[in-house]
């Protein structure tokens, strides 16, 4: 009686499935989508990097080898909760792009394979994970970014330090990201307990707070307001600054001479990908001089963790900017904390 | 009414679908919340009554929902009034109608950014009128961003309803000496109540579920829930400290949907009883109340067409603020690199809008109008899904459908199940105050003439209710095309959709081309919803208005 009972509703079962999947079938079955004539060789990637930068680097590594890419962009948090949860049968073999406190959170989790591309000992020890789960294949620092109009009407220069932020002049006037969602508002945040230790720097953001317009859920949620004026200033990623600079708007990059943190954009295999011949044949590559010369031809704004790759443009050139050295691993572990104290102390 | 075999499967198979598409996936995320290492624990319940933030967010999620609802049910009910009842030019009816669907159709945190634009810091609006600058980031921006984009939804079921109640009871009223506010007050708003209870339910679930407005316009003065629970798990990788700020949300969800069952409760709504005799025309309520009506409409109608001027102009020009230059260099973006996206996204909703339809209609007559053990129970199931939110609805289906016996990630069909599942809400909740209105005594007439079960639904009942379903279906349409929030999770390297699409070009800081984005999806929408109408009103010619 039981299990003829569970076996109809197991048929049952099967069948509303088949109908439904039937239904998503038509000229286009799922399954058979990634329309692969056996000889195209297709690998899945999450990229967390924006789309027109994600698509410049795989078109270049499908002209380079062949190898087709599919691949669909999330915010770095959304990335690693989609490669957590398809944990037990992964729908894609590499994640690419993001910082690298998201990759140390994966780890954690366990869901990446260790892996050392070749190509990567040119790559510094410190911009790579000591068990190879990821590679850092660009850096990406903190900077301030203000609108010269606004700076003009309040008779102001750019400002230099963290403490010229806290001018009344920018009351209600400042956009950044609030550090429960934003890999940006954690690497101000280190910036600020590294340059000053952790205490001075939940004062000096208690401080900040009045100057706050918006926290905003996107690192770069931000730019865009201070670009059109609605906010006066804020302090971003220098890939979302230079992406404002670049689309003409009228916008001044200055960096604090306290220093700031920066973050390394990584990749990793994924464990129990499909594809991990293919994966492992991507992440060879991106790990090349060669790949990381893409970025200043295609107008992306990272700076290579490679050092035989040179930046000529000079808004890239770090030597006069104080760049503080986190230490990833104990970010991660600290993380849960400082956001925790952020919201405690600095927004209540 | 007589055990109909036909009954008997047809409530079997939508039992299997709820267990399949809404059960399982939500025990499924129960067992993640709730049990640790094989122990069930109420550990991850507590950080909610412990940290000052969370317990911030129940309280301003319940106030801002119930805000939204109460204004957008009013504002629904204004335009849905001016549309079907009162007499006017058949274009100004055409633009009361269409006007309100704007906000619907675009995805919501496209109307926040022009919101922002407009009412922001240093937003036009302050710069034009001289207006002293206040903080529209907080309850009032979110408020009134969500009042614009869910009142839509009480527009369209609230004028199923209008449009049904027949003008002979407002005849009747005004020939016993009741005067016209009087009748208005005394006969069409009661009769209008299941609507308006509804339309409360449906908007004050949407608002509680609601993540894209807050997440742009809410701030961190005023957390809501589902953007905690998003953050919580985006943010903080913590997917049972997310889940459990969800299970939250269940609770406020239910008191409504109770509170709503007990207010309806046994009172007569039925204005369709196959007794009355030919509608005679609608009768003016006087002009006065009708001037106000029509202040409202029109005064809304602009500032929705103002912020949808801001996303049109802003797709035309080169760089919004900097360069004013006209070019079609997005529209040449969005058709280049978004065509997949494009294809995608209709695919998906041609085939969810039928599925929907039918299941929607099912569980909507079924559940009001046979009596069988457990019914209310399949109708609180069938509505679990839009009562929870997107993004936790998404997480479920991944963690339900990635492995184990039945695996759908990567494919359409999750997708799909995804949209049916949440959004035939509507089509349930509109065929149900629509069945309320019509009288048992037809369906019974045609069952004592020998026609079965099936026969009557079909012959009968249908076609009274099509109004109802033709909203449903759009509604479900819309949603298929611009909802983000649960299919977030869902789309894959094969399936992607045009919302995510904008909402990239939105964090790209790519705001022309994510306003090009919206213009394409407006009209793809607009055709089709105006395709859906057509479709229905050439089968169905005597009943759908």
């Amino acid at each position: 009686m039981q299990s003829k009972r569970s076996f109809v509703l197991l048929f049952l079962v099967f069948s509303l499935s088949l109908l439904l999947v039937g239904c998503g079938g038509g000229d286009k079955k799922p399954d058979a989508k990634p329309a692969a004539p056996a000889k195209t060789e297709t690998i899945n990637i999450y990229t967390i990097w924006p789309e027109k930068y994600s698509s410049a680097v795989f078109a270049a590594f499908t002209k380079e080898t062949g190898v087709k890419v599919n691949f669909l962009r999330f915010s770095s948090g959304e990335a690693l909760a989609r490669v957590v949860a398809e944990k037990g049968n992964p729908q894609v073999d590499v994640l690419f792009g993001g910082p690298a406190d998201t990759f140390a959170a994966g780890v954690e989790k366990g869901v990446f394979e260790p892996y050392a591309p070749k190509g990567a000992d040119k790559i510094p020890a410190k911009f790579k994970d000591p068990q190879n789960n990821w590679v850092g294949v660009a850096v990406n620092p903190i900077s301030f970014m203000f609108n010269n109009k606004v700076l003009k009407q309040k008779n102001l220069p750019a400002p230099t330090s963290w403490d010229e932020l806290l001018n009344p002049a920018f009351k209600n006037g400042l956009q950044t990201a609030d550090a429960r969602t934003s890999g940006t508002a954690i690497s101000r945040i280190l910036s600020l307990t590294y340059t000053m230790g952790e205490d001075k720097a939940y004062d000096y953001q208690k401080k900040l707070h009045q100057n706050i317009q918006m926290y905003t859920k996107s690192g770069a949620g931000g730019a865009l307001p201070v670009a059109n004026g609605q906010a006066a200033g804020g302090i971003f990623f220098l890939v979302d600054t230079l992406e404002i600079k670049a689309q003409g708007h009228d916008v001044v990059i200055s960096y604090p001479k306290e220093g700031v943190a920066y973050a390394v954009e990584a990749m990793a295999l994924i464990k129990g990908a499909k594809q991990p011949a293919l994966a492992k044949k991507f992440l060879d590559w991106a790990s090349t001089a060669d790949m990381q010369k893409l970025y200043e031809t295609n107008k992306i704004f990272f700076i290579p963790t490679n050092p035989d790759v040179k930046v000529q443009d000079p808004a890239l050139d770090m030597s006069k900017v104080k760049l503080v050295e986190v230490d990833i691993l104990k970010a991660g572990k600290d993380r849960q904390r400082l956001v925790d104290r952020w919201i405690n102390e600095v927004i209540k | 009414m007589k055990r109909d075999p036909a009954l008997v499967s047809a409530i079997a198979t939508l039992w299997l679908a709820l267990g399949v598409f809404v059960l399982y996936p939500f025990a499924r995320l129960l067992q993640v919340t709730f049990f640790a290492d094989g122990y069930f624990s109420l550990a991850s319940l507590e950080r909610v009554f412990t940290n000052w933030y969370d317990r911030a967010a129940v309280f301003n999620s319940l106030q801002l929902a119930f805000a939204v609802a109460l204004a957008g049910v009013l504002l629904g009910f204004i335009f849905a009034f001016a549309v079907t009842r009162m007499n006017l030019p058949k274009p100004t009816k055409w633009f009361l109608g269409a006007v309100p669907v704007l906000p619907l159709i675009s995805p919501p945190f496209t109307s926040s950014i022009a919101i922002t634009l407009a009412l922001g810091p240093n937003g036009m609006f302050f710069r034009w009128f001289g207006l002293p600058e206040f903080t529209i980031y907080g309850f009032w921006g979110t408020w009134l961003s969500e009042t614009l984009t869910v009142f839509p939804v009480a527009f369209l079921t609230l004028s199923a309803v209008l449009a049904a109640i027949d003008p002979n009871l407002e005849d009747a009223s005004l020939s016993l000496g009741r005067s016209r506010l009087g009748t208005f007050a005394s006969v069409t708003l009661p009769l209008t109540t299941p609507g308006l209870a509804n339309a409360f339910l449906l908007l004050f679930a949407s608002s509680l579920a609601d993540f894209a407005t807050p997440l742009v316009l809410a701030g961190h003065s005023f957390p809501v829930l589902p953007t905690q629970a998003y953050l919580q798990i985006t943010g903080l990788h913590d997917l049972r400290g997310g889940a459990s700020l969800s299970f939250i949300l269940l609770i406020p969800a239910l008191i409504v949907y109770f509170l709503q069952r007990y207010w309806i409760g046994e009172k007569s709504y039925v204005t369709i009883s196959g007794k009355s005799g030919p509608r005679t025309g609608i009768r003016s309520l006087g002009l006065a109340p009708e001037v106000g009506v029509m202040t409202v409409c029109l005064l809304v109608s602009v500032f929705i067409l103002f912020l949808y001027a801001i996303i049109f102009l802003g797709s035309l020009v080169k760089v919004w603020g900097v360069d004013y230059r006209p070019t079609f260099e997005h529209y040449e973006y969005v058709f280049n690199r978004g065509m997949k996206a494009i294809k995608d996204t209709i695919l998906i909703a041609l085939v969810a809008t039928p599925i929907g339809a039918i299941l929607g209609t099912a569980f909507g007559y079924i559940t009001s109008r046979m009596r069988f053990p457990g019914r209310r129970f399949m109708e609180f199931t069938a509505l679990l899904n839009y009562a929870l939110p997107g993004t936790v609805v998404g997480i479920s289906y991944v963690i339900a459908f990635n492995t184990g016996p039945l695996v759908l990630t990567g494919t359409m069909a999750i997708i799909v199940a995804a949209y049916v599942f949440r959004y035939d809400a509507t089509g349930i909740r509109s065929t149900v105050a629509s069945l309320q209105q019509i009288d048992l005594s037809l369906e019974e007439a045609s069952l004592s003439l020998g026609e079965s079960a099936f026969g009557t639904f079909r012959k009968v009942t249908l076609p009274l209710i099509i109004p109802a379903v033709t909203a449903g279906m759009k509604f479900l349409f819309i949603r298929a095309m611009t909802a983000i929030s649960a299919t977030i999770f869902l789309i894959s390297v094969h399936w992607t959709l045009l919302t995510t699409r904008i909402l990239e070009c939105m964090t790209e800081l790519q705001f022309a081309q994510a306003s090009a984005f919206s213009v394409v999806l407006i009209l793809i929408v607009f055709a089709a919803s105006g395709l859906i109408s057509l479709m229905f009103r050439l089968a169905y010619p005597r009943y759908s208005r």
